[in-house]
């Protein structure tokens, strides 16, 4: 039994790390903002040339066929950068779910994405407006029964805007031409909200370590009484709360996706898990940080929000803090499951 | 103690086989380990620090439980702040000579041994010129007081040393070293050995199951928390097989262990909590009767510990705040 990560998983992780610390600062994610224009191209194109974006696709397919511990690393790191590409979606969403798609569906998803590097975006009713359609080549859409395919040429949309200015939502008006098909819904219904759980919750965690990060360096910075305020005890214990949920939140995140890898039973309670500890971890890690930022974390001009907006849109979609306890309920009280302390090895 | 050695009484397996042994014991609902601040706290104390012969003159008789061990750290003026230490150990030719106070004294009220640091550099301050030394309790000069517990048992004691001698071979590791073998004994403490991930998980089982035969007359919020109990304590377990595999691939456990120390002792006190809440009226009954509710109460007791024993949360939220986020003290 082993529950460490291996070299190859850590050298994925870190390499996306030092990219995204490089190309997506916040100065360019601010800059996507004032020109109303957050889909970086260039950016999305070096994302593609460092493999990511076909990173789980299987090697047949010119992917490199990572697993699902790997990609929540990575997508780790995007919150921690607040990339405002919907890269995690589409490895996550697309990528990961072609298996589950019937295979019309399939069909057009790959003659539209170019292996990958052109970006199909995904509505669900957990997450009823499409992300970026304006750069879409096209829209997977699950209602309550059905998984529709539209290219983008066959719909009229319009922008809805976002509390994060870094997320451009859109609402579909009227489509012609969708591919559509009711065959093996649940299971693709599952798969898709269980990724999107678990997508999520890797996001969360990467946003809530950025945000304790940024307040870290902020109360070392900030002088108050003649001392450094992190010098003090309340401001110290504030973080050091926000850091506990952290440690305890990321080891459901990568069962979570050990837990998919492994096609377990039981993933869909283990990615509501994952979401649950995030989703509580990056809501306390935003009330504390703006707390340890003072007056400047009310401000426009002051980073955090960057993160804080993105955390706040995180733990709105793909089911909230209310929706994973009722699933985890719902799961932990039917008998035909066995859990606890008996059930781990 | 199925981690140890053969050879000192152990079972010789890892850590991993460590954890499916607590698993088993937690859900037969053994009773706690008399001795496990012997065996958790000193005796990896022992293997890292320790001669040859106070291994084989410890370890065993710690396995067999011939030796009982209650641990000698506070002091009146020494809790939190435990390098305000001030009972003294002065060498006399073969023997350390004893004098001062103890207390907060876990198990001492029974046990037949206790480790603990003492000053033997009369001139030193703060936590240079200490010692960690093995002391008998039956020896003259030694007086042991019970405290009786907020749950009326009497677990721990206040000790009083006057003039007790005790030979030089009980001294562990260096003279003055005791601080940097304590630090090693509290990691141990807060870490991984004492508070097995199946504890929490039990716990966490036994809530879900006292809820659901409750449910009817509970409301959406004991729902919740219940769930949350059941995330927490996954997620635990989840972080402790991951610092298992961690020090079995040669790492160690550092002043991470600070975290887990605040997250199972919020753990513990709020599925407690909630238990109480879903007994209703029968919260207070400390007889047998229906839903165990005295067992609960009894927990419920000494999930307020928690939080305060091994370095009181507030200690350890100072420790991640400066070790682990860099803030300055």
């Amino acid at each position: 039994m082993n529950f460490i990560f291996t070299e190859e998983q850590i050298q994925f992780k870190d390499a996306i790390k030092s990219f995204l610390a490089e190309e997506c600062a916040p100065a360019s994610i601010r800059d996507g903002w004032q020109k109303n224009k957050s889909f970086n191209l260039e950016r999305w194109k070096n994302l593609i040339e460092l493999g990511v974006l076909s990173s789980n696709l299987p090697e047949k397919k010119g992917g490199l066929g990572m697993d699902q511990v790997t990609l929540a690393l990575m997508v780790e790191e995007m919150g921690y950068a607040g990339l405002p590409e919907p890269v995690a979606e589409q490895i996550f969403l697309v990528n990961d779910v072609i298996p589950f798609l019937p295979k019309n569906v399939t069909e057009a998803v790959e003659s539209n994405f170019n292996d990958g590097t052109q970006y199909i975006a995904l509505a669900h009713p957990l997450a009823p407006n499409p992300l970026f359609l304006n750069d879409a080549a096209g829209l997977i859409l699950l209602d309550n029964s059905e998984c529709k395919f539209i290219a983008k040429n066959d719909m009229d949309f319009e922008i809805i805007s976002s509390n994060d200015p870094s997320r451009e939502l859109f609402k579909v008006s009227s489509m012609n031409d969708a591919i559509s098909t009711s065959k093996n819904f649940d299971e693709l219904n599952s798969a898709v909200s269980s990724r999107g759980s678990l997508m999520t919750a890797a996001l969360l965690i990467g946003l809530a370590q950025k945000m304790v990060d940024l307040s870290s360096i902020y109360v070392l910075d900030r002088t108050q009484f003649g001392k450094p305020i992190g010098s003090f005890q309340a401001v110290k214990h504030m973080l050091a709360d926000v850091a506990v949920k952290i440690e305890f939140a990321k080891p459901a995140v990568y069962r979570a996706a050990y837990s998919l890898s492994e096609n377990n039973p039981k993933s869909a309670l283990h990615c509501a898990h994952a979401k649950l500890m995030c989703a509580q971890a990056a809501e306390l890690a935003c009330k504390n940080s703006i707390q340890a930022h003072g007056a400047m974390g009310y401000t426009w001009e002051m980073d955090l929000h960057i993160y804080m907006r993105k955390a706040w849109s995180m733990m709105a979609c793909w089911g909230n803090e209310d929706k994973q306890l009722e699933l985890i309920f719902k799961t932990l009280s039917s008998t035909s499951e066995e859990l606890g302390v008996l059930y781990t090895f | 103690m199925v981690t140890w050695p053969k050879e000192y009484g152990g079972r010789g397996l890892d850590l991993i086989q460590w954890l499916i042994f607590e698993e088993e014991y937690y859900r037969a609902e053994a009773p706690t380990r008399v001795n496990q601040n012997g065996v958790f706290l000193l005796g990896p104390t022992l293997m890292e620090f320790g001669t040859h012969e106070q291994k084989s003159k410890f370890l065993n008789a710690m396995a067999t439980g011939d030796h009982i061990w209650a641990q000698g750290w506070s002091e009146p003026g020494a809790g939190s702040d435990m390098a305000a230490i001030r009972t003294t150990a002065v060498l006399e030719d073969d023997h350390y000579k004893i004098n001062g106070q103890k207390t907060w004294s876990s198990r001492a009220a029974y046990a037949d041994w206790t480790f603990g640091l003492f000053r033997t550099d009369l001139d030193s301050e703060r936590h240079r010129g200490l010692s960690f030394i093995l002391v008998p309790l039956n020896l003259p000069g030694i007086t042991v007081r019970p405290i009786p517990q907020l749950d009326g048992e009497p677990g721990f004691a206040e000790i009083y040393f006057d003039d007790v001698k005790v030979p030089v071979e009980n001294l562990l590791g260096g003279d003055g070293e005791g601080w940097k073998i304590a630090m090693a004994t509290a990691g141990f403490e807060r870490g991984l050995m004492l508070r097995s991930p199946a504890r929490f998980q039990q716990t966490a089982s036994k809530l879900l199951e006292l809820y659901l035969a409750n449910q009817d007359h509970c409301s959406p919020m004991i729902q919740a928390k219940v769930v949350e109990a059941w995330s927490q304590s996954e997620s635990y377990a989840l972080s402790i097989y991951h610092t298992a595999s961690k020090m079995l691939a040669g790492g160690s456990i550092g002043s991470e262990s600070s975290l887990g120390k605040i997250f199972w002792s919020e753990l513990d006190h709020m599925m407690h909590q909630t238990a109480l809440k879903i007994l209703g009226a029968s919260a207070e009954l400390s007889q047998e009767s229906k839903n165990d509710a005295a067992k609960w109460i009894k927990g419920f007791m000494f999930s307020y510990a928690g939080p305060i024993y091994a370095g009181t949360n507030e200690i350890q939220k100072n420790i991640i705040a400066e070790r682990l986020l860099g803030l300055p003290r």
